[in-house]
């Protein structure tokens, strides 16, 4: 009987520690190998032209937070690796599983609307190793972690928009570019440089009482800029699970919506940029 | 309507003495040019004529892959590096030049320059250029021997050779950067210590060549060989302040080190230039956005 695996013996361990709430992976990578064709070609024949990576995908529900004194930069674990430093893990499908190292993360995004559990989405690319092999002298960061799960009714939001306007939903993403340093006579970066800046988008989706859409031209009167913060509560709690707080993002554009059979709605995007 | 010749069909020979290789060439040109100049005189305003001022010449140039399965003497490489290793080396004036063959067409050529580049996790590619003078040496047998040793010959048709396979799928054969080691080239700082890190370098050698001219026959009675000069561009991230009025020498005062450049196995096969006397004689930093500062050194040798 051909045999299938579910998603019981489907598992994600970053750097030793099992990554909770996953939703989705998606890891792939695609070969390098270019056809070699020449002037009078009577033979098939290949060689790799490029670095070879990989890229990993991974969407998961916020379930769980580390330990407030895991020496993390954020108790919400894949946050962290919007940093400097890579991470390394192994996928587990039945009993087989594939390893990859040198994993740097590129883009970070973090979405909640009404009557969700915020999404956590993640791609990363790989510069090591990817597919056979076994991890070996690599930090395993096990941090202790435990269920804690926010909710929509238990979050807030600091603009001043929104005690009369509904937040229907809102989305922020995270780019933190990476460049890759090669050098002749080897198939690995000799370094990743952690580029700047970092870019940060949030988005929300309201209905509007008196928000009113600003002039579309740069007049400096009219410019907006807002320092954002959104803070996740344990569900039916003042607990503070996370804290996503950005400076001065620049309003960069809005959108208004309205129809015979709904509310009127509005989206507008705030953006900023990190430099490290 | 001409036949119509496909890429495939159009390999590029070179023979050099007796022995041949197809290259796996990614592109080729072929030009045969004559220098007609106009002539005119005073009391007339149109032209006398256009009259030739100069032998008719040819220009072959093709890049290809830089094989390491070749002809070769003693090394492993391919007949250009051969052919421009043999010049360099040469102590005979007198040359003989190399038969080069595409399409149909055919000359005697020879080699003006050959080049080619190292980079990360790339396949490396090399180029060549050859002219063509013709000669001047008839041979008696032929009956129309007027047209002999014109520096382009032929009509375009189908090649009937081709590159020789060895039936491995995978390229082991040709020049790569994964294990290409190019550390004898990289700067290296003392007080502090600080080494360079090699990200690719480009090798390029001209040739000059003297063809000698009689009156009475369009073409050289022979042609000499004079002149070499290597150059090599190295890629890294040191900037070498230390540049002496003179040059700096490369790998101690004799400047002798060698170029090797390995395939897609990490093992001692490896195609190898010798360069001697080389010297730095530049070096240059640039800094763009979203990259590092990179530096490129020039090294130059003259044989």
């Amino acid at each position: 009987m051909l045999g299938r695996i579910t998603r019981e013996a489907e598992s994600l361990t970053i750097n030793g520690s099992g990554i909770q709430g996953v939703q989705s992976i998606s890891a792939n990578y695609a070969s390098t190998a270019q056809f070699l064709n020449n002037l009078g070609v009577n033979d098939v024949k290949y060689a790799p032209q490029g670095p070879q990576q990989a890229t990993i995908d991974v969407n998961t529900l916020l379930t769980h937070t580390l330990s407030p004194s895991a020496p993390t930069l954020s108790t919400e674990m894949m946050y962290g690796f919007t940093g400097d430093f890579p991470f390394s893990g192994v996928v587990n499908h039945g009993s087989k599983k594939f390893i990859f190292t040198e994993g740097y993360m590129q883009s970070y995004s973090v979405s909640c609307a009404i009557g969700e559990i915020p999404t956590i989405s993640t791609s990363s690319v790989v510069y090591g190793q990817f597919g056979t092999g076994d991890l070996t002298n690599l930090p395993t960061d096990s941090y202790p972690s435990e269920i804690n799960i926010p909710s929509y009714s238990s979050m807030e939001i600091n603009l001043n928009e929104f005690t009369t306007n509904r937040v229907l939903s809102f989305n922020i993403d995270v780019a933190t570019p990476r460049i890759p340093i090669y050098a002749v006579g080897l198939d690995v970066p000799t370094g990743v440089i952690a580029a700047t800046p970092v870019e940060v988008n949030i988005s929300f989706d309201i209905e509007p009482d008196d928000y009113e859409i600003k002039n579309m031209r740069f007049v400096p009167e009219q410019t907006v800029f807002k320092d954002t913060t959104i803070t996740l509560k344990k569900n039916n709690s003042d607990t503070t699970l996370l804290t996503y707080s950005f400076e001065d993002m620049l309003l960069t554009s809005e959108s208004f919506q309205g129809s015979s059979n709904s509310n009127a709605s509005i989206n507008f995007n705030l953006r900023s940029f990190i430099l490290r | 309507m001409a036949d119509l010749i496909f890429y495939d069909k159009a390999a590029v020979k070179v023979t050099v003495g007796s022995t041949s290789e197809v290259l796996l060439a990614s592109d080729c040109s072929v030009s045969f040019s004559s220098s007609v100049q106009p002539l005119y005189s005073i009391g007339k305003k149109g032209s006398l004529g256009q009259f030739p001022s100069a032998a008719r010449v040819g220009e072959i140039s093709f890049s290809f892959l830089t094989s390491m399965t070749g002809v070769h003497d003693g090394q492993p490489g391919n007949i250009i590096n051969y052919l421009a290793s043999g010049i360099k080396g040469s102590i005979n004036s007198n040359a003989s030049g190399a038969v080069i063959q595409v399409a149909g067409l055919s000359g005697s050529g020879f080699l003006n320059s050959y080049s080619f580049n190292i980079a990360s996790n790339s396949v490396s590619t090399s180029s060549a250029s050859f002219t063509l003078f013709g000669s001047g040496e008839v041979d008696p047998s032929a009956a129309a021997s007027q047209f002999l040793n014109l520096p382009i010959t032929g009509r375009l048709g189908n090649s009937d050779y081709a590159p020789i396979s060895d039936n491995a799928r995978l390229a082991t054969g040709i020049g790569h950067g994964r294990f290409t080691n190019l550390n004898d080239f990289r700067t290296e700082l003392t007080g502090p210590t600080s080494n360079g890190t090699v990200f690719g370098a480009d090798y390029s050698i001209s040739f000059n060549h003297n063809p000698v001219y009689k009156v009475g026959q369009e073409f050289p009675t022979c042609t000499y060989y004079t002149t070499a000069s290597e150059q090599m561009t190295v890629t890294e991230d040191i900037f070498n302040s230390g540049l002496s009025f003179s040059g700096t020498n490369v790998n101690g005062e004799a400047g002798n080190v060698n170029l090797n450049v390995k395939g897609l196995i990490d093992n001692n096969v490896q195609m190898q230039i010798g360069m001697s006397g080389v010297k730095q004689i530049n070096t240059s930093a640039s800094a763009g956005l979203d990259d590092i500062v990179r530096t490129q050194k020039t090294l130059v040798a003259a044989y």
